[in-house]
């Protein structure tokens, strides 16, 4: 069949309503437009959201959890090793919060594959000295460089450099910490370690991660200052930081690599399972009201060609009289709706990429986000795909029963119905 | 060999209560005929000229045209037998409003898809003037008089040289002059190209310059 005539019909058909095609075009546009805006926005939210933790937080991380053995002697022994037995009071066994023979723990990881980072720290537990009172707190000691590769720790970084890290005995303290100290940028602050060694820190910058507590309690040294306050060697490191090219392999990894470098490790999926099943919930949410929006304007096309159908009764009964078959006619309509589609369907996905650009410029800034200046907005085109598709298919199908309508006009009926 | 011929065809309404419109009607057609089929309102005339036209399907006898059998043909058949075969002209149903009068003309060509787009406009615009209606041809459909759309659609009826036109009261919805013309256009392709044609009138002044008048009474042929 010549599809020329078919489309130059139905543009005929279209140009003679075109008021009602431009509004139905219209409606397409806006639930497209609306669908990728939202979508954009909301992932955008998303990612900003989950990479305020995610980024942060190792995909797998390594250290000695301070545990009692669970291998009692009364367990082993030959006697008892069957029975029901009831220790109280059992104490951790002696063991060290370093990694034994971390050197080569992290050569092996970085070797892996599927590793796409290793990041050694130290977490050291301290009390910073302000005149009479002592506030505790958290010194990580971290490799900077690795730590801002793999962490995005210079975007959290507020005030003051980063690099400045690597002198000797340089602290950057959390904002929430320096705001209880009054300690300014340049000011010395002196810091006791549980081992009551005394240490004279400058601070060299702030960090505001975007969750108060962590700043209140956490600061940021470098590796070697911390070695050296805890007076432990350089080979002393208690967490290894993983981050892998494929995050979804972690937990798998994890307790492939627990059981041979015997340590506790822990995956990112175990420790942060809530984020994943909120992102997932939020965009479920905006893909039904994208959607929703799509099967209403949906609704809007059906509305349209119907009413068309009804006026065109005429036409279509001479184009039967005139040897159009039924198919001709049904695609005569279809054609219709999925021109409405396309068009709608293009405008929409154009003025979606606008709406994401104008919510892009929107000032949003609040004190828990330091990196973040305006609302954040996904221009994945995974959403513009998906926005187009569903034009198509709803557009189609609003076009699919007023066009089978249209094909069984009976012409007799109508000729002779005057 | 006729140009159509119809056997025995009986045709029912069934609303409001089954009632028989035609009874066993059979009559030919031969080539270069210009046959009117008269009869008062209500004896079946148009309800015979529907079913000839393969339109409506829902009869019993049986209808051959150009030699083959058309009852009982799948609709789509039927349709590209309408569209190669037969040329329409309705009382009030006359042209497509949305397209000019030569769109109109041509649309039937190129429906059927023989020739190319210029021939066929080259033929619309020759039909068009046998009916001096080429200064008309880029207007729209809706801009001409009840009498030039009349004339426009037996141009179209004309453009993929059919084997019979069937006309369902062509000059019914007509004033006289109009009605005269188109009376006028109608004998001189019965006599010029000896077009074979089939029409439904009620104008006994339009069935006597016909060749051969079939009337109709109570959904029987009663002269033929």
């Amino acid at each position: 069949m010549k599809w020329t005539l078919i489309i130059e019909i139905a543009k005929a058909l279209m140009l003679a309503r075109m008021k009602q095609t431009l509004i139905a075009a219209t409606g397409v546009m806006f639930s497209i437009t609306m669908f990728v805006a939202l979508l954009g926005f909301m992932n955008g939210l998303n990612s900003m959201l989950d990479g305020l933790v995610l980024n942060r937080t190792p995909h797998i991380r390594f250290y000695n959890e301070i545990k009692p053995n669970p291998n009692q002697p009364i367990d082993q022994s030959e006697e008892f090793k069957d029975k029901l037995n009831i220790i109280r009071s059992i104490k951790p066994s002696t063991s060290r919060l370093s990694i034994h023979n971390s050197a080569s723990i992290i050569q092996n990881l970085e070797a892996d594959p599927r590793v796409l980072g290793v990041s050694p720290k130290i977490a050291a537990q301290v009390f910073f000295n302000v005149g009479t009172i002592d506030l505790t707190g958290i010194v990580n000691g971290i490799d900077v460089e690795k730590e801002a590769a793999l962490f995005a720790f210079s975007d959290y970084v507020t005030v003051g450099n980063h690099e400045d890290l690597n002198q000797i005995n340089t602290v950057i303290l959390g904002q929430g910490a320096a705001d209880r100290m009054l300690a300014d940028i340049g000011d010395v602050i002196q810091v006791t370690t549980a081992q009551g060694n005394r240490v004279q820190l400058k601070v060299v910058g702030y960090f505001q991660s975007g969750l108060g507590d962590f700043d209140n309690v956490n600061s940021y040294a470098s590796i070697n200052t911390v070695q050296k306050m805890l007076g432990e060697p350089a080979s002393y490191i208690t967490d290894i930081q993983v981050k892998l090219n494929d995050f979804t392999v972690a937990p798998a990894m994890a307790s492939e690599l627990r059981d041979i470098y015997q340590i506790d490790a822990d995956d990112i999926q175990t420790v942060n399972a809530q984020f994943e099943t909120g992102t997932q919930i939020r965009s479920m949410i905006s893909y039904a009201v994208g959607i929703t929006l799509l099967v209403v304007s949906g609704f809007g096309i059906y509305n349209i060609l119907n009413m068309m159908i009804y006026e065109k009764l005429d036409t279509i009964a001479i184009l039967k009289a005139i040897g159009f078959n039924s198919s001709d006619v049904n695609r005569i309509f279809i054609t219709i709706a999925l021109t409405i589609g396309i068009v709608g369907g293009v405008l929409g996905l154009f003025f979606g990429f606008l709406a994401g650009l104008a919510i892009d410029q929107v000032p949003f800034e609040t004190e828990a986000l330091p990196t973040i200046k305006t609302f954040p907005v996904d221009y994945n085109p995974k959403y513009y795909l998906i926005g187009g598709t569903f034009s198509l298919i709803t557009t189609y199908f609003a076009g699919f029963f007023p066009a089978r309508k249209a094909s069984g006009v009976d012409p007799v009926e109508i000729i002779r119905g005057k | 060999m006729p140009v159509l011929e119809a056997k025995n065809i009986d045709k029912f309404f069934y609303n409001p209560t089954k009632t028989q419109v035609l009874k066993k009607v059979s009559f030919g057609i031969e080539k270069g005929e210009f046959v009117s089929i008269v009869g008062k309102s209500g004896c079946g005339k148009s309800t015979l000229l529907y079913i000839l036209s393969t339109m409506d399907t829902d009869y019993q006898g049986e209808l051959y045209m150009d030699g083959e059998t058309i009852s009982g043909r799948p609709k789509n058949y039927l349709a590209h037998i309408r569209n190669a075969k037969i040329g329409f002209v309705f009382q009030f149903h006359y042209l497509l409003n949305e397209f000019s009068v030569l769109e109109n003309v041509l649309i039937p060509g190129l429906k059927l898809g023989l020739h190319s787009r210029d021939e066929l406009e080259h033929r619309a615009m020759e039909k068009l003037k046998f009916f001096d209606m080429q200064d008309h041809a880029l207007k729209r459909a809706n801009q001409l008089s009840g009498g030039q759309k009349q004339r426009v659609a037996i141009a179209r009826a004309l453009i993929n040289d059919p084997v019979l036109i069937m006309g369902d009261e062509p000059t019914g919805n007509l004033d006289k002059k109009n009605s005269d013309i188109v009376l006028h256009k109608f004998r001189e392709m019965a006599q010029q190209f000896k077009q074979t044609m089939l029409i439904v009138t009620h104008d006994p002044e339009f069935a006597d310059g016909t060749d051969r008048t079939i009337e109709m009474e109570d959904g029987k042929v009663i002269r033929q």
